[in-house]
């Protein structure tokens, strides 16, 4: 603690004669109307001692004084020390993207910096270091009082591009009116230029530092496509212990498909880890965001190039390559069409546009402008699959990844020995890798490649006996991959296998994405841009075009900030990630003074406080005064004092409330805090739902553990399935019977339906462990004539966040619970389907997607609550369609 | 009927009727209860008579007559009724209780005087506040109208005159009756005694005084203050001057109980914390006819 006017402390000094002073003056004589007065009139005491003012008044009394004297001296807790150099302060912030993670806390480190030189006295003047929105290089304010430029502090804002040095340093250099420096750091070299910058720190006077231990500038680089996963890297400052982050995957309106945790090793400069999504998913993935960072770096935005390839199909024989299940390009389309973009056409109009892989069945590539231009679209990093094919083998062109031998092989037939080859397992460096081999998958005919050292490793796969049929070379930045069967069902079973899908999909994974457009292309205007926080803005008006051809070159700036540019149908992002340098720790500016940003208290001016303190004691003074005087009744005194110290009483919260007083649904806790949390947020918006739609009222959802809590006040339990939650325990199993068996309905939920295996993995396997003491009746497929599809809402399918799964309900009517399914079973996520989260918004996107199937969701969940309520009340409805024929006889 | 006058006939209900020994009623003309042993106007039979010639016919007693063959005519005894003169201070300075006191005196003072009042009033006498202006009230509406007149009597004037009844003319050989808290100096009550009894009048003096003006109950430095404001004094320790104040106020009592004394009135003090039918009871037997007056 210091004092601002330390001089007003001498008035302590004064305090022993306020107290002599006081004890000698005698207390102010009460007042008494007293009608005899006449006969005291001259009255004398025998022995005049004069009362005296209480000791512990008194003690008030100096204290009061004392803390009035105190206050007016200003006392400050946890003030900074005083900044070191004369003359006024230049408050130099780095305002780039690495500062943005924790603007506030360096706000408030700046405003600690500007109430000290405010202390001093000092003049000071504001450098941030990148350049401004208008593109203006950075420089130094005039000098002001600390009060005016607080203003100018408090509209500064965290760019979305990196600090720029250079022009730092010649705004230092500039300055020229000496006195001592504050840098705000954000403790990265940012670049080119930090020797420089650092000297011309120094050269202006004693500096202080402000370094921000805790939170170091995290960058989120561009992700790089594998062939199943998206490799996610983030860069960052080595540290000397592990971290852990995590990186949202993010649709457009933000929400959140994946979470990706992610470590960065002890010491290590960046972390990776790849996302493994469905591809449905990937193609509807919009950006990257750092989980909890709030700034430029920690979004990485996905335009086109990252969803639907556009791959083109050029078949040999155009004429009959549609025919079904025999033409050339008929099994490729059908392989490619759900994923991908296909386009068909001659070769000119297909390299026309921008193209990600071109699929040639059979065609045989002319030599001349036709074959130059395709080499040149590879090496520009044009994926180009190729199919054998009878005129492949007759005239074999250059464009090919191994020199073929003249003719074809044929295995097995009439006139052959040999037996028709199945497939080798997929070496570990192949991108096919780990995709299962069909043992049925049988190779008639192929074309043979030349012997050659590099023919192992230009194999992607081989046959059963060796022979490579699927080959593969890099050229320039593209590829070649040849398969060396046809690609219809002529020369062998893969097309008509799953794992053609398979290879087709790893292979377009694989593939660079959009070629760069021809230059001359209209200029790509902002559509919408970050902010240094990370947030999409409208873009700010200084924000110009950008060449199409020069996205991936473009490096942000103000002119062009990070975000995404073009027209609606063709937008590109430009991120900040891809060009600024990465993270390298600046090292200590030599003299400096070191402070941490954070982890101080922020300065209190106490004062204020104590002289109200002061002024509150001086009232209860006058309080007692009064009421030594005989003026203030005690009744009044207690009244007043209680007044004054009534605290508000907030009433309880009855949080524990009885199960009983109101209908609720529940779910049982997994321990899984994550999955709990999707139950809870679902089961209160379909509680919300049911109360907005229908007469049934609903409280908050409960969570329940079976075997613990008293299942028979909830009408319907929703028990969500994870592969890792432990096994539910022999009385929990036995309270589940009992709740069943009396009429309750239990919602098992798998989650995973409609995604394969992908989003809720082994869910099924632990359904079935779990389900081993359960007293499941024989179950049969929901349709739309069971009740459950009509008890509010007429249904035909019951979708969750997913769809097409089979929901299985009870086989026989049990008449003993009004023919009531003690339990339904599906796999539809319909917990993440009616979540809502505290904003009120659909946390979970909807997979195929679309509100409409949000809607039947809600749909389904209403009429699950009726059927839970009501029973077979409904039960009826599925006979209407009888009884009206029976009226119309 | 008022509360005040209802309150104090009540206090007086124990108490038989009171008849005020009438002295020198012979010049009273008013008609009352004390008989004068010879004929006049009165209520009470006194003797029959022969008619004579002059009396008019409506005088004879027609059923004594018929008895005899003479004419008797019934005389009744001359009754005449005391009057009483009421005075209670209803200046600033009654106006006051101490602390933890119901009462303020002059309430007290005016409950005694009422319950005086009710108490002469059934016995047939008749009473008069020492007020510029009043009259003479008799029979059971007098005691409302008194009530009245005393709610509605001119405050006392301050200054000198505080705390003196006021100089009326009243008739003489009437009795007086002084009730207040006797706080003005002995000479101005010396002289309102002698005037009063130069009229001639005899009465009662009675002090009602609040506890705290008895005791001095206070402590430590106060500041006393008059009524008025106009005199005030600092004690710094009231606890030094208890002891010479009771001797002021003793002082002050036995000076008025001496000049009641010589000018033949009686004198008696009640404080507000008693209970007011001991001074009831003073007054009544201060009042009523004893064997020595007889």
């Amino acid at each position: 603690m210091i004092f601002a006017a330390p001089w007003v402390l001498l008035a302590l000094a004064a305090l022993p004669l306020l107290w002599w002073l006081l004890r000698v003056t005698p207390p102010a004589p009460r007042r008494e109307v007293f009608p005899a007065v006449r006969l005291l009139l001259g009255l004398k005491a025998v022995a005049e001692t004069p009362a005296r003012t209480p000791w512990w008044l008194l003690a008030l009394r100096m204290l009061a004084a004392g803390l009035i004297i105190l206050g007016l001296a200003r006392p400050v807790l946890d003030a900074g020390d005083r900044l070191a150099g004369q003359g006024p302060l230049l408050l130099v912030v780095d305002d780039g993207w690495a500062s943005a993670a924790d603007w506030p806390r360096r706000m408030a480190a700046a405003d600690a910096v500007l109430d000290r030189a405010d202390r001093a006295g000092r003049k000071v003047a504001l450098l941030a270091t990148a350049p401004a929105d208008t593109d203006a290089a950075p420089t130094a304010t005039v000098a002001m009082p600390a009060g005016e430029l607080r203003a100018r502090l408090a509209a500064l804002r965290p760019k979305p591009w990196p600090v720029d040095r250079p022009a730092a340093a010649r705004a230092l250099r500039a300055w020229g009116q000496g006195g001592s420096v504050a840098y705000l750091a954000d403790g990265l070299t940012d670049g080119e230029g930090w020797e420089d910058f650092a000297s011309a720190l120094g050269g202006i006077g004693p500096v202080t530092e402000l370094r921000d231990p805790i939170a170091p500038a995290r960058l989120l680089l561009p992700p790089q496509a594998g062939t199943e996963a998206i490799g996610v890297r983030v860069a960052a400052v080595p540290r000397p212990r592990p971290t852990e982050l995590a990186v949202l995957a993010q649709t457009g309106d933000g929400r959140t498909l994946a979470r990706l945790p992610l470590t960065i090793a002890a010491g290590a400069a960046s972390g990776e880890a790849s996302l493994k999504v469905p591809l449905e998913i990937r193609n509807r993935l919009a950006g990257l965001t750092l989980e909890g960072v709030a700034s430029a770096g920690a979004v990485v935005l996905l335009d086109e190039r990252w969803r639907r390839r556009p791959v083109g199909i050029l078949a040999g024989d155009a004429t009959g390559a549609d025919t079904p299940l025999l033409g050339q390009a008929f099994y490729l389309r059908r392989a490619l069409s759900p994923y991908t973009e296909v386009r068909e056409g001659a070769l000119d109009t297909l390299l026309g546009r921008d193209l990600s892989v071109l699929v040639l069945a059979d065609h045989v590539v002319a030599d001349g402008p036709e074959r130059e231009r395709l080499a040149a679209w590879v090496e520009k990093g044009g994926l180009l699959v190729r199919f054998a094919g009878p005129q492949t083998a007759a005239h074999p062109d250059s464009l090919l990844p191994v020199r073929l031998l003249a003719g074809d092989r044929q295995l097995g037939g009439a006139l052959s020995w040999s037996k028709p080859a199945g497939l080798a397992p997929f070496p570990p460096g192949s991108p096919f890798a780990g995709l299962a081999v069909p043992a049925d998958v049988r190779v008639t005919r192929q074309v043979l490649a030349e012997p050659d050292a590099r023919l192992a490793e230009d194999s992607w796969a081989r046959l059963a006996d060796g022979t490579p049929l699927v080959t593969a070379a890099a050229r320039g930045a593209g590829r070649i991959v040849l398969f060396h069967v046809t690609a219809n069902a002529d020369w062998s079973d893969l097309p008509l296998s799953g794992l053609f899908v398979e290879m087709l999909r790893r292979l377009v994974a694989l593939s660079a994405g959009v070629a760069s457009p021809a230059p001359g292309a209209a200029p790509l205007a902002p559509a919408s841009t970050l902010d240094g926080f990370g947030q999409m803005v409208a873009p700010p008006s200084t924000a110009a075009a950008l060449p199409a051809n020069a996205v991936a070159t473009t490096p942000v700036s103000p002119r062009h900030p990070p975000g995404l540019y073009g027209p609606e149908n063709g937008r590109r992002a430009l991120n900040l990630s891809a060009h600024v340098p990465l993270p390298a720790a600046a090292p200590a500016l030599p003299g400096a003074r070191v402070e941490p940003i954070a982890g101080r208290a922020p300065e209190r001016a106490i004062g204020p406080w104590l002289i109200a303190l002061a002024l509150a004691l001086l009232a209860f003074d006058l309080l007692i005064s009064l009421r030594l005087r005989g003026l203030l009744r005690p009744a009044v005194a207690a009244l007043l004092l209680a007044a004054a110290l009534a605290a508000p009483v907030q009433a309880q919260d009855a949080s524990e409330q009885n199960p009983a007083l109101i209908t609720r649904l529940a779910y049982i806790v997994t321990g899984d805090a994550q999955l709990d949390g999707i139950s809870r947020m679902g089961l209160a918006g379909l509680s919300d739902y049911v109360n907005a739609r229908t007469a049934a009222t609903l409280g908050a959802p409960a969570p329940v553990e079976p075997g613990h809590d008293d299942l028979s006040f909830y009408p319907l339990i929703y028990w969500p399935i994870s592969a890792d939650a432990a096994a539910p325990s022999g009385q929990a199993i036995s309270a589940l019977n009992d709740y069943m068996s009396h009429g309750g309905i239990i919602l098992i939920d798998t989650r995973g339906g409609g995604s394969g295996e992908g989003m809720a993995p082994g869910a099924a396997v632990a359904l079935e462990q779990f389900g081993k003491g359960l007293a499941v009746p024989p179950l049969a497929p929901l349709t739309s004539a069971h009740v459950l599809a009509r008890a509010f809402y007429l249904l035909q399918d019951f979708p969750g966040r997913y769809d097409g799964d089979t929901v299985w309900v009870q086989r026989d009517q049990d008449r003993s619970n009004d023919s009531v399914s003690p339990v339904i079973v599906g796999s539809h996520d319909w917990a993440a389907a009616w979540a809502v989260d505290a904003q009120g918004r659909n946390p979970y996107a909807t997979l195929p997607g679309g509100a409409r199937q949000r809607t039947l969701a809600y749909r389904f969940g209403v009429n699950l609550v009726m059927y839970a309520l009501t029973g077979n009340y409904k039960g009826d409805q599925v006979h209407v369609p009888s009884l009206l024929e029976r009226l119309g006889q | 009927m008022s509360l005040a006058a209802r309150r104090a006939e009540a206090l007086g209900a124990h108490l038989p009727p009171l008849l005020v020994a009438a002295e020198r009623v012979a010049s009273t003309v008013a008609q009352g209860v004390h008989g004068r042993r010879r004929v006049g106007q009165g209520d009470s039979f006194w003797q029959f008579r022969p008619f004579l010639q002059g009396d008019t016919i409506s005088r004879i007693d027609w059923r004594v007559s018929a008895r005899s063959d003479r004419t008797y005519v019934r005389e009744t005894e001359w009754e005449a009724a005391q009057t009483v003169c009421l005075w209670r201070d209803g200046g600033a300075s009654m106006r006051w209780r101490s602390r933890g006191q119901p009462v303020e005196k002059a309430d007290r003072a005016g409950l005694l005087m009422l319950a005086l009042a009710a108490l002469l009033l059934r016995g047939g006498e008749r009473v008069r506040l020492i007020a510029p202006g009043s009259r003479p009230l008799h029979g059971r509406a007098g005691l409302e109208r008194l009530a009245d007149a005393m709610e509605r009597a001119p405050e006392q004037p301050g200054g000198e005159d505080a705390g003196l009844p006021p100089e009326v003319k009243l008739p003489p050989h009437a009795r007086a009756v002084l009730i207040g808290d006797l706080l003005a100096p002995l000479d101005r009550w010396q002289a309102a005694i002698a005037r009063l009894a130069a009229v001639p009048l005899t009465g009662v003096l009675l002090q009602v005084l609040d506890p705290a003006e008895v005791t001095l109950p206070y402590e430590g430095r106060v500041r006393f203050q008059g009524i008025t404001g106009a005199q005030s004094t600092l004690i710094p320790r009231v606890e030094g001057v208890r002891e010479q104040y009771a001797q002021r106020l003793a002082a002050q009592q036995r000076g008025l109980a001496a000049i009641c004394a010589a000018a033949g009135w009686s004198f008696a003090v009640h404080r507000t914390d008693h209970p007011p039918e001991a001074a009831l009871l003073a007054l009544y037997t201060a009042l009523a006819p004893t064997a020595r007056r007889r």
